[in-house]
């Protein structure tokens, strides 16, 4: 009994109970929104509203209001403060500083090319991917086949610039 | 009965799985090869990836949040 | 737990939002749940566990989304599913989010719970994904103009709802034992 304590809040869990439970909160995410699960157009409008306040980008309109009245801002916060406290509940958060100059650009261009290629396709690997095909639809299952050969290029480039 | 080291890091997922496949490979049997990250995801993966090749396998926690991984090479 | 108080005052569906994103959140990070990793590992490692418990998921999601939409449907509660328009953008964007998700270590919702394990790359990422989200979001409209657009087309449309469960059961099913046929073939070696 102490034993499975132990493991439920340390961790790590079996992956296919994680994707038991993430199925079932992701059904409940539709019953409660009304809307699948997704989580890049609320990064999208916050950063537009950042932005429009720093006077980079031309107003589109999107208010403080609208955004702590979207759902997304809060999946996605809850996301967050959701890892955090899984961490500290196991005692393992930690500051993880990069440790090599090509990590650097990695991340700052694959976050880059992610967020691109999110918005001009609706979606990302969850609102397109997972629930674009939970929701039966064909453009799903081909972002699907579009991101698995998007992985392959992306596996060939880290074998030659990041190794 | 030899005791390699290799150093991953800081290195992002998944290439310590690979680094570590590499020398495993120039490994005899027997020996041990020992790793450390701080990566969660990074040492459930080389403990995944261990058993389904039926290696042994040792996962400790040294710090909050730093895994030290002792990898037997139990057969060709 | 403060905040949760505070906005249960001001709307109970929010509140309920919150709580399931934190459990999303903290269910990611305990089973290590990666999509990149479900997606990758089998071109680079050659092990599909984490492929297959991806598989079990959209398949839950799947059956559950169908549940869900006839049951709204029944009570006429409106429910709008992900069917999105289709078109050049919905390859080329796949192919870039797939190209920048192994790169940046994390999709977007993989950022998210790293930056919350506190992982500084991930927080980079988190910028690049911020910034290339609202460039994607103002170039969509070029997309569309320039290679057109079809609408998105709801499988049940064509075939009717039993069919299509069918058929997308039976190709996930494929697709399992592909994938362990697949990690056989490379731990054979």
């Amino acid at each position: 009994m102490k034993k499975t304590l132990q493991t439920i809040i340390h961790g790590p869990w079996a992956y296919w109970i994680g994707a038991i439970i993430l199925g079932l909160l992701n059904i409940l995410v539709l019953i409660v929104r009304g809307q699948p699960w997704g989580v890049t157009l609320n990064i999208e409008l916050w950063t537009e509203w950042i932005a429009t306040n720093l006077g980079i980008l031309s107003n589109r309109g999107i208010t403080l209001t609208d955004l702590m009245a979207a759902s997304g801002t809060y999946l996605n916060f809850g996301l967050l403060i959701g890892a955090f406290w899984a961490t500290l509940a196991a005692s393992q958060f930690r500051f993880r500083p990069i440790r090599d100059k090509k990590f650097f650009f990695s991340a700052l261009i694959g976050g880059l090319l992610m967020g691109y290629g999110a918005r001009i396709a609706y979606g990302c690997n969850v609102g397109a991917l997972l629930n674009g095909i939970a929701s039966s639809s064909l453009t799903g299952w081909i972002f699907a086949a579009a991101v698995f050969a998007g992985t392959w290029i992306g596996s060939k480039l880290l074998l030659k610039y990041l190794m | 009965m030899a005791r390699f080291s290799i150093d991953i890091w800081g290195e992002m997922c998944p290439i310590p799985l690979i680094k570590a496949k590499k020398k495993l490979s120039t490994m005899q049997c027997g020996d041990i090869l020992v790793l450390e990250t701080e990566h969660s995801c990074t040492s459930r993966g080389i403990v995944v990836w261990a058993k389904a090749n039926r290696y042994s396998i040792e996962e400790k926690e040294v710090a909050n949040g730093i895994w030290h991984l002792e990898l037997t090479k139990t057969h060709d | 737990m403060l905040l949760i108080t505070l906005l249960s005052q001001i709307s109970f569906r929010l509140t309920l939002i919150l709580v399931l994103g934190t459990c999303l959140g903290f269910v990611l990070q305990k089973s290590r749940f990666c999509l990149v990793s479900a997606l990758r590992d089998p071109i680079l490692i050659g092990m599909t566990q984490l492929t297959r418990a991806f598989l079990l998921l959209l398949g839950i999601s799947i059956l559950g989304f169908a549940l869900v939409s006839w049951g709204a449907a029944v009570k006429n509660i409106p429910v709008t599913l992900n069917v999105f328009p289709m078109g050049v953008h919905t390859v080329v964007g796949g192919l870039l989010f797939g190209i920048g998700m192994v790169l940046a270590g994390g999709c977007s919702t993989g950022i998210i719970i790293r930056v919350g394990e506190g992982f500084a790359m991930q927080m980079l990422a988190f910028f690049g994904l911020a910034v290339g989200a609202v460039l994607g979001e103002r170039s969509s409209v070029n997309w569309r103009n320039t290679f057109g657009e079809w609408p998105g087309i709801f499988l049940p449309d064509i075939f009717g709802w039993i069919p299509t469960l069918i058929l997308e059961i039976i190709v996930l099913l494929t697709l399992w034992q592909l994938a362990r046929w697949w990690q056989k073939k490379q731990l054979g070696e």
